[in-house]
């Protein structure tokens, strides 16, 4: 019996080691990498009801879909009222982190009228950050 | 008796059209390339730039990669739109993007007037179908 118990936390510390490893293992990113939010701009006031364009300036750095491994390429994830995830673990997907896994540069939004936060983050082939992890700084804008 | 022979060569040509074109990665629907900077008309002092390439409904992708509703960016500067049923040259005239990008640095643009056009290419380099290019715009790098 002890020994199946420790049976058990062998492979639990086995299994944390083999994770931590895998979390390690985002794609390399070029330490260049310098990705913005075209527009808006920090601040914009944006009316109400209306859908805006956001677009992703991404520089020394390609965008290719997900689940195509290629070199210093990543897809874009815009973080809609949130801080960043843990750089370590995939990118969550849920209305606050929109994943654009189709090699999208732009899209539209429509948020309702209050103060939102928007902010990019690269995810690589597998949705996970890349090493070193590449986004934006966050921005504010105003919806009235 | 010429414009017999005209016709019948535009309508050759019209089938020759088609008949290649049959073979050519669908463009994704409604998708639109554009120049989001510079503008039209932008004066480019010292001839250094970023050119920002924008697509809309449609994604990025590296060349090589064979996904839907995807291409890369080339970059026309100082030429026409080359023939849609051949792989887009590459020289310093036409500048592939195959690593994804969606951003350009021009360096060493002289002075004077140069025009700037995109054309997305699937992943052996051939315009979609229908051909998915920007307007054509044009920029004026003043004297050194």
């Amino acid at each position: 019996m002890t020994s199946m118990l420790r049976q058990l936390a062998a492979c639990l510390v086995a299994m944390t080691l083999c994770s931590g490893i895998a979390a390690a293992a985002g794609a390399t990113a070029p330490d260049n990498a310098y990705l913005y939010i075209g527009w808006p701009n920090d601040g914009e006031v944006l009316p109400a009801n209306r859908p805006f364009r956001v677009w992703f300036g991404l520089r020394n750095m390609g965008v290719a879909p997900k689940g195509a491994a290629m070199p210093n390429t990543g897809h874009h994830h815009l973080l809609i009222d949130a801080d960043l995830p843990p750089l370590d673990q995939e990118i969550p997907s849920d209305r606050n982190h929109i994943h654009f896994g189709a090699g999208q540069t732009e899209t539209m939004i429509e948020l309702p009228p209050g103060t939102h936060t928007l902010q990019l983050l690269m995810g690589d082939h597998n949705h996970m950050p890349h090493n070193p992890p590449v986004y934006s700084r966050k921005i504010t804008v105003y919806v009235k | 008796m010429l414009i017999r022979a005209v016709a019948a060569l535009a309508m050759l040509v019209v089938f020759g059209t088609l008949a290649v074109a049959g073979e050519r990665t669908p463009a994704p629907k409604d998708a639109k390339v554009y120049i989001i900077w510079p503008p039209d008309g932008a004066v480019i002092r010292g001839g250094k730039l970023w050119v920002r390439m924008g697509i809309r409904s449609g994604g990025v992708a590296p060349k090589g990669v064979d996904m839907a509703n995807v291409g890369h960016h080339h970059l026309l500067i100082d030429t026409d739109l080359p023939p849609f049923d051949q792989e887009i040259p590459s020289d310093r005239n036409h500048l592939h993007f195959g690593g994804g990008q969606t951003e350009a640095r021009l360096e060493d643009l002289p002075p004077g007037k140069h025009t700037l056009q995109l054309l997305m290419g699937d992943h052996q380099h051939m315009p979609h179908d229908p051909p998915l290019y920007s307007e054509k715009i044009t920029i004026i790098v003043p004297p050194y």
